[in-house]
């Protein structure tokens, strides 16, 4: 490394280690990634593992036949019988999770949405469809028709992925998410700070008159942003799997899976996150240059934690693989690839494709921010 | 020596959203600055000091004209050039982090000095600029006085041939103001040359052999003060400002 490039980089490094607020988003926004991962695995496993008797009582302002009353004990179903109006006084005390009435043959089910009376509508739905095939069956069966023969028209088979795995890759591709943010959070700061707040506190000045090329001073700061961010990754990830550990054995919806990361996995995380931290850090530095304010440049770099959030976010909800297109997409592509490694697909090609953009894109932003700083009006406007 | 030749500076600025005004903060500036020389740039606030200055530091680039450091200009040799020259101005910000050795230290390392040269260097202005009760203390923590002394000894870390102090004492308190002026008379014994803008006529009076006054971004005269005072038949170069820009107006 040239010698004034090391001089830079040294002197950058030591600012942001000694800097509090710096060292506070390096540091301390990975401590989240653990609270996300258990947060996440303690909701799904009440979700799964909810008692029916905290949501099985159900109100019928009319009598049951025998019929109905078997297949509400079949199905869990507590009975409890009442005019519509003792019914609905105790549905607003909470003595039952929702009521049901009869108008002619239309059965109206009465509940607020709240989450215990969404998984009784959710029983009661059940419980009217195993009636109403009951007596579908009842009347082919007096008018001499095979019921099979009508109402087995239809055989779906269902794939559903293995319940424990479906968690497992859910976790994994949020916590990536929120590594992604930690990342970005952590180059926020100090890529504001050695611009916009160095050109605020009067150094800049200063650096530019040492026998120093400007193309070394911002790549001396990149790789100075660059270096917090991928601390930030790194720290955050090994949280991951520690965390994913301790999930495995505390929650039972995880019970005979292996929810930590296989060894390549591991490695393709990590390079993963080492171009996203070159990417990003690269990024943030261009924005925050052109900013003449430290606030300003805050400002103008908030939303930029939204944009790596989001675009992950969204291609993991309407479940899209990497292709070569979207593996040159920033901010795209670093999670469709770790979404597809996670789900047992690692394509060299796409890696390969989204590692050569990143580098195009970091090398078009050094060339901006190089150019910023030999723009006056970005160094001494006020 | 230090020959500025018809240096021209042009911004942009804006009336409104719509209309741009061009101007020259610096109209056609040519002088020279021989070795052992303190050349004072004078002139009031807004006159064009701090840019021409900033382009003779390499920090703005010209729009028109060259600066020579002996046959050494920025368009061949940006970095020798800066590795012989210091810049001190009035807001020279130093990093706050940093402990007055840890600063100094790594002014030396940014100048290439060698290691050994370099500690000997430290020690030798900390002994001359009374640094030593605080240098391992953070910058942060210094007055403002201490604080100037830590940028003059940042200025000489390299032994530098060069000096463009813009400003230097503007704000300062008379002993800090001192402490400049007499490095300033000591590394002109040295044979170095000193470009220094002030907009206090006395203190340029007293510390200058020779004299730049610019107004409006034009150099309206230039020579030893003597000459000066002698030429617009004035006591002071105070007096002798104001008698070639015709008195004080508004703008001024």
């Amino acid at each position: 490394m040239k010698n004034s490039l090391k001089n830079i980089l040294r002197k950058e490094l030591r600012e942001l280690l000694r800097d509090k607020k710096s060292l506070a988003m390096m540091l301390v926004i990975p401590i989240f990634i653990p609270l996300v991962i258990m947060g996440m695995s303690a909701l799904f496993e009440m979700q799964m593992n909810k008692d029916v008797k905290q949501y099985n009582k159900i109100g019928f302002v009319y009598e049951l036949a025998e019929e109905e009353k078997n297949i509400a004990q079949e199905m869990n179903v507590e009975v409890i019988n009442g005019t519509e109006e003792e019914l609905k006084q105790k549905y607003d005390k909470d003595e039952i999770n929702l009521y049901v009435t009869k108008q002619n043959k239309q059965y109206i089910i009465h509940t607020n949405g709240s989450e215990n009376s969404n998984y009784a509508k959710q029983l009661v739905e059940n419980y009217f469809n195993v009636y109403k095939q009951s007596l579908q069956q009842q009347y082919l069966q007096n008018n001499h028709i095979n019921a099979n023969e009508v109402l087995d028209i239809i055989k779906v088979e269902e794939e559903v992925e293995e319940k424990q795995n479906f968690f497992a890759n859910y976790i994994k591709n949020y916590t990536f998410l929120f590594i992604i943010m930690a990342i970005t959070f952590s180059a926020t700061y100090p890529s504001t700070d050695t611009t916009a707040g160095e050109k605020e506190r009067g150094t800049l000045e200063t650096l530019l008159t040492f026998p120093i090329k400007a193309k070394d001073i911002i790549i001396g700061k990149f790789l100075g942003v660059t270096i917090s961010s991928i601390i930030t990754g790194v720290i955050s990830l090994i949280l991951a799997i520690i965390t994913l550990v301790m999930a495995q054995n505390m929650f039972t919806i995880y019970e005979e899976v292996n929810i930590v990361y296989e060894p390549i996995n591991m490695v393709f995380a990590m390079v993963i996150i080492v171009a996203y931290s070159f990417f990003i850090s690269g990024l943030c530095i261009a924005i925050a240059s052109t900013s003449k304010t430290f606030k300003e440049a805050q400002s103008t770099l908030t939303p930029l934690t939204f944009v790596s959030f989001f675009p992950g976010m969204v291609a993991f909800m309407i479940n899209i693989s990497a292709t070569p297109l979207l593996s040159i997409i920033p901010f795209l592509n670093y999670t469709l690839i770790y979404t597809d490694m996670i789900n047992g697909k690692i394509d060299y090609w796409n890696i390969v494709l989204m590692l050569i953009s990143t580098i195009i894109y970091i090398g078009i932003v050094l060339k901006i921010i190089i150019k910023q700083y030999q723009s006056e009006k970005i160094l001494f406007s006020k | 020596m230090v020959k500025v030749e018809n240096l021209k500076k042009k911004f942009v600025t804006y009336k409104n959203k719509k209309e741009k005004e061009e101007f020259y903060a610096n109209n056609g500036i040519s002088f020279e600055a021989t070795n052992g020389e303190i050349v004072g740039i004078l002139g009031p606030n807004g006159a064009g000091k701090t840019t021409l200055l900033r382009m003779i530091a390499g920090i703005l680039e010209p729009t028109e004209g060259n600066v020579f450091f002996d046959e050494l200009n920025y368009q061949q040799n940006e970095i020798e050039i800066k590795q012989k020259i210091a810049y001190l101005s009035g807001n020279t910000k130093l990093y706050d982090t940093l402990s007055t050795y840890e600063l100094l230290k790594m002014c030396s390392d940014i100048y290439n000095v060698p290691k050994e040269k370099a500690e000997e260097r430290i020690k030798e202005l900390a002994t001359i600029l009374n640094l030593e009760h605080f240098l391992y203390n953070k910058i942060a923590n210094l007055s403002t006085g201490q604080t100037q002394r830590v940028n003059i000894a940042r200025c000489l870390v390299h032994n530098p041939q060069y000096y463009i102090l813009d400003e230097a004492t503007t704000g300062l308190d008379i002993i800090s103001s001192q402490i400049i002026l007499d490095f300033m008379k000591q590394e002109k014994k040295k044979g170095k040359t000193i470009l220094y803008s002030t907009h206090y006529m006395e203190e340029a009076e007293n510390i200058c052999d020779k004299v730049i006054m610019i107004n409006k971004g034009t150099v309206i005269q230039a020579g030893t003060p003597e000459e000066i005072k002698k030429q617009t038949g004035t006591t002071c170069l105070r007096d002798a400002f104001f008698s070639m820009i015709g008195g004080v107006t508004d703008e001024e």
